[in-house]
């Protein structure tokens, strides 16, 4: 076994057909694909589990240089390009998105690759393995020009239109001639008959989902300045939506460290409320309303069981999420261990997920979108469930595996869920305002306590929680919330407190340095750097928001992808990758940036700020 | 065959079990709400599909309840013991070949091989409908249990 190949985790590209995906290093191999889900074992999971759990490399058998990758433009085709001595060699990966109405495997990766120049010849080595074991396939055989690889129910077929043979674990190499491209197709069934896909049909299939992707992102709307970063994080969150059911995956990946050795290695192949309802906000800022409202759907299917509580995090079918377990023979990425399956945060108690949901439910409210009876009695049992239990300490949006504690942003999100409430219970009027007088009553007893508790006179600033005059980057939404007016002492002496004592260089911030009970430090939380931009816009320092802003956008590197954290020291990302929150609180600071309308600075009464996330409003032409 | 009773007694069985499956939901064992799920195949607003889709399930276990009857009258017996053995069939033939037929006729419901352009906002049912919660299994084949066993109770065997 060796772990020794180490890509950084920034280089990877992402494809995927909105149920599972993988990641593609710059020399065109396949370190990562689950299958047939997001959340299935990997069949090649070299990037954590060493060359013995599996690869699928594609790339020049000679000399070459990296020259060029990118994603086509609005597409989620990525392509990378390498120099060779007289020529150049392309290789467009994607995934078939669409497959409905169609004789087509539920997963098609077409592997499309082409040179310019003179003729050029390809590596390619394939090495699927499966579960934990990172078993070899139990048959291998060729049928009728395909490379066929079962196991249990789980087949591939993979064929090309290259001349030569392809078979599991033998390096094949093939003349790519500028005249004549190849493609390799793999077609993957679960517990289906296989179709074998000819590669010709899987180009043609491959090009007509380019067309549907360009029409989705064409429909994006977002100011012209932002336009190629919005497209970019748009993209990757629908990448990272598991179309048959509409739940957000956090993360395609597991374990992929966020200390480079350490054990700070989660699995993220889950859907987390909270990812769906700032998911949903990020979608109606871009005038993509219809998955902002399959987001929804997902989220009042999946927390259907456990209501009035909503879990931390679900499968993606809505499941209560499995028990954290560790694969203890997989060597980790850089030797980071253990490998995790499973995640232990399923059961804890976060406060902070409540007002996440209601903001979202009031921002379809507010974009004109009716709730439904359904759906308002969930966010009636939620705001209940709030109002009782806000006094509780709890886990926090951090998932601190220590003792729960009055997390003040767990309070300001308690005080969010109240307030959203009350506005949606107006708008609906009649039986469901009767509703309003509690919850008011409620939220003005959570904004006295967390002024009283949770702001530090000494620092001037709110702190992590009670009692501590520890910071937390969580806090940075204070401004937008609307419990405290935007242009306050209080709000601007809490953003430049983080800004300062939690700031790790550049546009980076950690989201705190207190001892969390794990070993080592983490690297800075790209998610709260945006925050900080919304923060930052929010109190009217938009030329310091807007700078800041593109300090960040720049740390992404070429493909536009970013991971949950960052190395300060580095600039390498860290975490699993590519994450969604941070993708969508990048879009949630464009939409703050973009915003024409200052901000309301005032709370009183019923004349309330706007909700967390600002943007205009978009025109309807979101279909693909 | 019991034409009478079938006229009364399917419509009953059909309400007892409707009524099993909306108790067990209610108690957060399973996401299973059969009304929604035939009645948004119809109607798109979930509170409209619950009632229209109720009339339909009524509709349906009328139909099943003639093949009860029938099975009463071929094997000129009845009792709860046999209407239970008969709901035990139907159940399984339920969850492993009419519900996941349901993907492919259903104008709302996503299927497993959905993609970013799918309308559908319901989920896949999935092997034994599990994706409606572990206990979904259990608690169909319980209300069909008892569906049969009230059929075979009510109903005479000619």
């Amino acid at each position: 076994m060796t772990g020794l190949r180490r890509v950084p985790i920034g280089d990877y590209g992402l494809i995927g057909d909105t149920r599972t995906a993988a990641l593609v290093a710059p020399d065109g191999a396949i370190d990562w694909w689950c299958l047939p889900r997001f959340d299935s074992p990997p069949v090649f999971g070299r990037v954590v589990g060493g060359d013995d759990a599996g690869s699928f490399e594609t790339g020049p058998a000679e000399p070459a240089r990296l020259e060029r990758r990118r994603y086509r433009d609005g597409t989620a085709t990525l392509e990378t390009t390498w120099a060779v001595d007289g020529g150049q060699l392309t290789l467009a990966d994607s995934m078939i998105a669409e497959v409905a109405g169609r004789l087509l495997p539920a997963t098609t990766l077409v592997r499309r690759l082409a040179s310019r120049g003179r003729p050029v010849e390809v590596a390619v080595r394939l090495s699927p393995r499966l579960g934990e074991g990172r078993a070899r396939p139990a048959r291998i055989r060729q049928h009728k020009g395909a490379l066929v690889v079962e196991h249990q129910g789980l087949a591939m077929a993979v064929l090309t239109d290259g001349p030569e043979r392809l078979d599991v674990d033998e390096r094949v190499v093939f003349t790519v001639d500028p005249s004549r491209p190849l493609t390799i197709v793999v077609g993957v069934s679960d517990r289906t008959p296989l179709v074998f896909v000819p590669p010709a049909l899987a180009r043609a299939e491959a090009e007509r989902d380019e067309r549907g992707w360009r029409r989705w992102a064409e429909g994006i709307v977002t100011a012209p300045e932002h336009r190629a970063t919005v497209v970019r994080s748009l993209l990757t969150l629908q990448l990272l939506t598991y179309s048959p059911s509409g739940a957000p995956v956090a993360a395609p990946t597991t374990s992929l460290p966020e200390l480079l050795g350490g054990s700070r290695n989660w699995d993220y192949r889950y859907a987390w409320p909270r990812d769906a309802s700032i998911g949903i906000a990020a979608f109606l800022t871009a005038g993509k309303d219809r998955e902002a409202r399959a987001f929804l759907a997902w989220l009042l299917h999946a927390s259907r069981l456990a209501r009035p509580r909503l879990p931390a995090l679900l499968t993606l079918h809505g499941r209560p999420g499995p028990a954290e377990r560790e694969l203890h023979d997989w060597p980790g990425y850089a030797e980071s261990r253990p490998v995790r399956t499973g995640n232990g945060a399923a059961d804890q108690h976060q406060l902070d997920g409540y007002g996440w949901v209601l903001d979202a439910a009031w921002l379809l409210t507010r974009a004109g979108h009716r709730l439904d009876g359904e759906t308002w009695r969930a966010m009636r049992a939620f705001a209940d469930h709030v109002a009782a239990t806000w006094h509780l300490p709890d886990a926090g949006i951090w998932e601190r595996r220590d003792k729960p504690r009055h997390h003040v942003h767990s309070k300001l999100m308690a005080w969010l869920a109240l307030d959203r409430a009350v506005r949606i219970a107006l708008e609906r009027g009649g039986r469901a305002a009767r509703r309003a007088p509690g919850w008011e009553a409620a939220r003005d007893r959570v904004a006295a306590d967390v002024r009283a508790n949770g702001f530090d006179p000494r620092l001037g600033a709110y702190t992590a929680a009670y009692g501590t005059s520890e910071l937390d980057a969580a806090v940075l939404f204070l401004p937008i919330l609307g419990i405290e007016p935007a242009g306050s002492a209080r709000v601007a002496g809490t953003v430049d407190a983080i800004r300062e004592r939690l700031g790790a260089g550049g546009p980076l911030i950690y989201r705190y340095l207190e001892d969390d009970g794990l070993p080592g430090r983490e690297g800075a939380f790209l998610p709260c750097s945006f925050w900080l931009v919304q923060a930052l816009s929010g109190i009217g320092r938009r030329a310091e928001a807007r700078e800041m802003f593109d300090e960040l956008v720049a740390l992404g590197g070429p493909l536009g992808l970013f991971a949950e954290e960052m190395d300060p020291r580095s600039g390498e990302q860290l975490g699993n990758f590519p994450q969604a929150l941070t993708h969508a609180s990048l879009l949630q600071a464009a939409a703050a940036l973009d915003t024409v309308a200052p901000r309301s600075s005032e709370v009183s009464g019923r004349e309330l700020p706007p909700p967390i996330i600002e943007g205009r409003r978009a025109a309807r032409t979101d279909e693909r | 065959m019991d034409w009478g009773g079938w006229a009364v007694f399917g419509l009953v069985a059909t309400t007892v079990l409707t009524a099993v499956l909306i108790l067990v939901q209610l108690a957060g064992r399973t996401r299973l709400d059969l009304p929604l799920l035939l009645g948004s195949a119809l109607v798109a607003d979930p509170d409209q599909a619950r009632v229209v889709g109720f009339a339909v399930h009524l509709g349906f276990g009328q139909l099943f309840a003639a093949f009860y009857a029938a099975g009463f009258a071929t094997l000129d017996r009845a009792g709860w013991w046999l209407g239970a053995l008969f709901g035990f069939i139907h159940a399984i033939v339920a969850l492993t070949v009419l519900v996941p037929l349901l993907p492919g006729v259903h104008p709302r419901m996503a299927s497993d091989r959905a993609g970013p352009d799918s309308i559908a906002v319901l989920q896949p049912p999935g092997p034994l409908a599990l994706n409606y919660g572990w206990a979904t299994p259990l608690v169909t084949i319980a209300a069909h249990l008892v569906y049969g066993a009230v059929l075979g109770l009510a109903l005479h065997p000619s």
